[in-house]
């Protein structure tokens, strides 16, 4: 109903320019070494290396310009 | 370079095939996106620092098998050497059935509600599989039932996709 267009997919991937990854729709999500399993509507994934709650995002990226 | 042999194919990309007493692996080349599990998971086998990359002597039938059934895409592919065993392989070995028997395989239209799997690897790239679309400095494009893997080492010469320099650089996902 929502999505009218019926051809987009659910789940979309946005690459943020000096920024993480960001999922969102519908997906799983998976990072079986650190045993973290979750289903959520948006997950934010680091690109900068910087992160230090990795995977995921934590803003570091914002205080220096990268990629 | 001007032989007529690799006119429409590079020979890095041409498929090759390794066998030991049990089984006959294949590697297709074009088919790998950089996922890493079989060096993380059995460098004694799979080792893309030396040529040729595979050699089979490096461990057992069995655990060669479970670590070619880690791989997300079609690179790597295994069979039984008699053909007989290989009617016995059971459905989870998704790799397997790709290779011998595609006619198994989910059709395109039952997987368009399908969840898409977000795989982060280890000390690697995240591999997306599904459907989705992906937009990157305000192009978007809408992939469909695919495989593709994207760069979380920052040092790969195509962001944002992967290109497998997480492996030169030694990345540590810590």
């Amino acid at each position: 109903m929502e999505n009218k267009k019926g051809n987009d997919p659910d789940t979309h991937i946005e690459i943020v320019v000096n920024g993480p990854l960001v999922v969102t729709g519908n997906f799983v999500f998976a990072d079986l070494k650190r045993g973290i399993t979750i289903t959520e509507s948006e997950v934010k994934i680091c690109r900068c290396t910087r992160s230090s709650n990795k995977p995921f995002c934590d803003s570091s990226c914002k205080r220096q310009s990268w990629i | 370079m001007s032989g007529k042999e690799g006119k429409f194919t590079n020979p890095r990309d041409r498929e090759k095939s390794y066998k030991n007493d049990d089984i006959t692996v294949y590697w297709k080349p074009v088919a790998c996106i950089h996922a890493s599990s079989c060096y993380n998971e059995l460098i004694e086998v799979f080792n893309p620092g030396k040529r040729p990359w595979i050699d089979l002597d490096g461990s057992t039938t069995d655990k060669i098998i479970e670590t070619i059934n880690l791989c997300p895409t079609e690179a790597l592919a295994w069979k039984w050497n008699d053909e007989g065993r290989n009617d016995l392989v059971g459905s989870a070995q998704m790799n397997h059935i790709k290779f011998r028997r595609p006619e198994l395989l989910t059709k395109k239209e039952e997987q368009k509600s399908k969840p898409v799997i977000i795989k982060i690897m280890h000390d690697g790239p995240v591999v997306v599989d599904g459907t989705f679309t992906i937009e990157h400095e305000g192009e978007k494009r809408i992939v469909t039932n695919s495989i593709i893997s994207l760069c979380r080492c920052g040092a790969s010469r195509h962001i944002p996709y992967c290109d497998g320099e997480h492996r030169i650089i030694g990345y540590n996902d810590k």
